[in-house]
């Protein structure tokens, strides 16, 4: 499953799809707000497009690495420092497929979706993350 | 013709996330632009250089389609197409 949300991510249920019988290994990667003297970010989507590129991004890791299964979660909106930002969970019959699927998705999701991210300061400035993705 | 802009992170705090811009019949991509930079202020030093090239860091999509702003600006457009502005990419 591939979402982009405003709600708490549930990395539980996400693992809890992804179980295969066949998959002996289970990746999960979470990216959180880190704490960098802000108050917390802000997240934007251009949400058709993003949602697009994120399951062409999973299919071809769902290839590439012969994964069982893999899903992704983005959130939108406010998020405090500590809360998720990114989920993503793999399964694959071993565990090089799992980690190398689920690395594979972080850094295309990270060059290729459009998502944007601001940083809140304390005094209630913004500052937009510069991005490296085209 | 009527045409939709959406834009993104710095680019929708100048534009706003979603406006409707009134231009000539085949105009192009380079048109729309030129019409935001003089009725939308701040966005002609936003997104272009002082030498009036369009700042690298500018990239656009026309009807959910990425553009290329060197080869395409010279597009016509028709009425009810969609360009999004918006800079690189920073999810994750």
């Amino acid at each position: 499953m591939i979402e982009i949300g405003e709600e708490e991510i549930s990395l539980d249920r996400m693992i809890q799809r992804v179980r295969r019988n066949e998959a002996g290994a289970v990746v999960s990667f979470l990216g959180t707000v880190r704490d960098d003297g802000i108050l917390g970010m802000e997240v934007e989507a251009f949400r058709d497009p993003a949602l697009s590129e994120m399951e062409a991004i999973r299919q071809e890791a769902m290839s590439r690495f012969s994964l069982t299964a893999a899903e992704v979660s983005h959130r939108t909106g406010r998020l405090a420092v500590g809360e998720s930002i990114l989920a993503i969970v793999c399964s694959a019959a071993h565990r090089e497929e799992a980690f190398s699927g689920c690395r594979y998705i972080l850094e295309e999701l990270k060059a290729r979706a459009p998502l944007w991210k601001k940083e809140i300061s304390s005094d209630g400035g913004g500052h937009w993350v510069e991005g490296h993705g085209r | 013709m009527k045409i939709k802009v959406l834009a993104f992170a710095a680019f929708g705090e100048i534009l706003g996330r979603e406006r409707e811009v009134e231009l000539e019949e085949e105009a192009s991509v380079k048109d729309l632009l030129d019409e935001l930079a003089s009725i939308v202020p701040g966005f002609r030093e936003a997104a272009f250089e002082p030498s009036g090239i369009l700042r690298d860091y500018v990239l656009l999509m026309v009807n959910r389609k990425r553009i290329d702003p060197e080869r395409d600006l010279s597009r016509i457009l028709v009425e009810g197409d969609e360009l999004a502005i918006f800079p690189p990419l920073a999810g994750g």
